[in-house]
């Protein structure tokens, strides 16, 4: 096998590291301000937010061309007030991975607080503990295991992302070149050897990303096993 | 003094509910659905009327819609149904969770003393789930009152315990009360446990007070 | 929300069972009878086939065209897995020439029927002054859009005309890899890439963008479009007849209309 070039494995990890923390600190914000309030429009907005699960990535990838192109409404004004281009740079594949991997992060962090017991939240307010201090001490730690199972969805998810980066970060060997790109460009040119060493490496990835969510998971359900939640 | 009066429109009924309390205990009684925890919840400031008012002593804690204090600047203690402990927590944490400076003297006294009365001394280093259902309701009970609440309220504090303990544990509700001397509002649906526990007894019928016992005679409204 | 999640979920296996119901085609039937004649055909045929479908089918009124539109390599593995075709239309002989060499076509029926030119362009109001493919300046511009060499026919074309120009290694940090010709386009159309190089056919269909120079057809191999009948195909004959229309005056007007040669 030729010397093997590692930059799709560190821009993987890094186009989907990036996303992942962004996305879920968005998820969070956004489930927490949404479960427990009932608005006009909210059903569409949450519709909304799940939408990049049911499109197709080509399409998502245009609708991200079409906001983030250099000519596009989002695109243009970052390149002129910041100079930041998105079209065919990293940056453009971890908005890609933002874009298809938060409504994971959403669902889930949805479930886990609305799940939540709301009194244990009000015993903490009665006993005086400011607005931040029950999130912090109360919401977090109880919806924690749901929004780590966000976490880990939009990782695996971020990291497998293929159609909408493509359109958007484009194919640039050593730039934008993630792990499913560079699976996909072998398996197209015939490079089965190639192709092989990815495939391994991803599934090895995601399978352990997983495998790992899952242990963690039972361990933690196992502590609170007794308690009504 | 604790003074009530709440106009709300609830999905089956109108609340319309006036009550007053001193350093007594007051206990609601009524079926289920009749708007008993709703009260608490008001009183509390987690739920807010759509007309009345709600004060303790002088301090206004509802005059109207936008004048509520929120329930943090209020001086109630709450014990829920269930108890609502916190699971990732133990007892100990659980009981000092309302005390801002850890290093407080004289609450940590306080509350000392309160879990030597209790008998839950022993229970400080576990977690609610590995404690009985009477434990939990002194441990909850200890966390209500180490805030020092000018008012407590106790939602179906014993209904979730078996005959045995259920005795046990008023006598020593009745103590605490003793002890403490600040309004206790009990909300409760069953009958014995109300004649036991209460200096006065309001019988809720779908958000209206349908009968007041004081000191087990019935008072005309 | 369990309920939208439901929802979503039936939606989705809603839509694969679509998607899987429509692989089937019938070959059955004898000369005579109505036949439909499977075609394979390089997706960059895709307009100027359907164009021409209504002509061939008033020719030929017992002859039904379906077309299966993708690229050469993946036509190539579905004739290899034996799905039902009749008529192979490749955008490359390299693709051809694989199949040939598994007698999984009838060689004799092989015809080069169209050709295909490279075209530089750029978005329709790009200021970029460049005339002939020898002028691009590597410091004027930030992208420069091709087709994937390994794996896209138009790419390895594209790559044999840099590397005759010596501009492959200068433009190395330039270049933007597209997965197929339409993406390629497509980045040129909204003005992410500043120049890029496809088949003049592709740059005639779009209204987007302008073509700045043509290669030379001696700078890359041919871009030939060879075609044949598949050796499994019960309707060999009217599979024949379809590749001699092909290359009939009629059907070569039709091809110069979309700007194949």
């Amino acid at each position: 096998m030729q010397t093997t070039d590692y930059t799709p494995l560190i821009l993987s990890l890094k186009v989907a590291g990036i996303s992942t923390v962004i996305v879920f600190i968005a998820g969070a914000f956004f489930a927490h301000l949404f479960a427990r309030k009932q608005f006009f429009g909210k059903s569409i907005l949450e519709s909304l937010f799940l939408l990049p699960l049911v499109l197709p990535p080509t399409v998502v990838g245009f609708g991200l061309l079409i906001l983030f192109g250099k000519k596009g409404w989002i695109g243009s004004w970052l390149l002129e007030w910041f100079d930041v281009q998105v079209v065919f740079t990293w940056i453009g594949a971890v908005i890609a991975s933002i874009v298809v991997s938060f409504p994971l992060m959403y669902q889930s962090a949805s479930a886990a607080f609305q799940n939540l017991d709301a009194r244990l939240e009000n015993a903490a307010r009665t006993m005086g503990a400011s607005e931040w201090k029950v999130f912090r001490t109360i919401t977090f730690p109880l919806a924690w295991p749901g929004l780590l199972a966000g976490l880990v969805l939009s990782f695996a998810r971020g990291l497998g992302e293929f159609g909408a980066t493509l359109m958007l970060a484009g194919y640039i060997p050593g730039k934008t070149d993630t792990i499913p790109m560079a699976i996909y460009f072998a398996v197209e040119s015939g490079n089965m050897e190639k192709a092989t060493f990815w495939v391994v490496m991803i599934v090895a990835l995601g399978f352990s990303t997983i495998l790992w969510l899952n242990w963690w998971s039972r361990r933690s359900v196992q502590r609170y096993r007794n308690e009504q939640l | 003094m604790l003074e009530v009066h709440i106009k709300k429109e609830l999905a089956h009924f109108a609340m319309d509910v006036h009550l007053q309390a001193t350093d007594e205990i007051l206990v609601l009684v009524g079926p289920s659905g009749s708007g008993k925890t709703t009260i608490l919840n008001v009183i509390a400031g987690l739920d807010n009327p759509d007309e009345g008012s709600v004060r303790l002593n002088d301090q206004h804690y509802f005059q109207g819609k936008g004048k509520s204090l929120p329930p943090q600047k209020r001086d109630v203690g709450y014990l829920f149904q269930d108890y609502a402990l916190f699971p990732h927590m133990t007892v100990q944490k659980n009981i000092y969770y309302g005390i801002k400076d850890k290093k407080d003297k004289a609450a940590i006294v306080r509350i000392e003393q309160l879990v030597d009365v209790l008998g839950i001394g022993h229970l400080t280093a576990k977690y609610p789930h590995q404690i009985s259902g009477g434990e939990k309701q002194r441990v909850a009970l200890a966390r209500a009152l180490a805030t020092e609440p000018a008012v407590l309220l106790l939602d179906e504090p014993l209904s979730a315990l078996d005959r045995e303990t259920r005795l046990e544990c008023q006598d020593e509700l009745l103590r605490i009360h003793q002890m403490w001397k600040i309004p206790f509002i009990i909300v409760t649906h069953d009958m014995d446990e109300a004649e036991k526990l209460g200096d006065t007894l309001l019988f809720l019928k779908k958000g209206i007070v349908d009968k007041v016992m004081q000191n087990k005679v019935p008072v005309h409204l | 929300m369990k309920r939208g999640w439901l929802y979503v979920v039936s939606l989705w296996v809603l839509l694969m069972a679509a998607g899987c119901s429509n692989g089937e085609q019938s070959t059955s039937g004898t000369s005579g009878e109505p036949v439909e004649l499977m075609v394979s055909a390089a997706a960059s045929l895709t307009d100027a086939l359907e164009e021409m479908k209504a002509s061939f089918e008033d020719e030929h009124p017992e002859i039904t065209l379906t077309f299966n539109f993708a690229s050469s390599g993946k036509l190539v593995q579905q004739i290899e897995q034996g799905a039902p075709s009749d008529v192979f239309l490749s955008a490359s002989p390299k693709d051809m020439d694989k199949l040939q060499e598994e007698k999984l076509i009838d060689e004799a029926t092989r015809v080069d029927f169209t050709a295909n030119e490279l075209v530089l362009i750029a978005e329709k109001d790009s200021s970029l002054m460049v005339d002939l493919f020898e002028d691009i300046d590597p410091a004027a511009i930030d992208h420069f859009a091709i087709g994937e060499p390994e794996s896209v026919p138009v790419g390895r074309y594209t790559k044999e005309v840099l590397e005759h120009l010596n501009l492959w290694e200068p433009l190395q940090s330039k270049i933007v890899l597209g997965s197929d010709v339409r993406q390629v386009l497509t980045h040129v159309e909204m003005g992410n890439a500043d120049l890029g190089v496809v088949y003049s056919s592709d740059a005639k269909i779009s209204d987007q963008v302008k073509v700045l120079a043509s290669a030379n057809p001696e700078w890359h191999g041919p871009i030939v479009y060879p075609g044949a009948v598949v050796a499994d195909s019960k309707h060999s004959e009217e599979a024949k007849a379809f590749l001699t229309f092909l290359t009939s005056e009629k059907g070569k007007e039709i091809l110069n209309q979309f700007g194949f040669q």
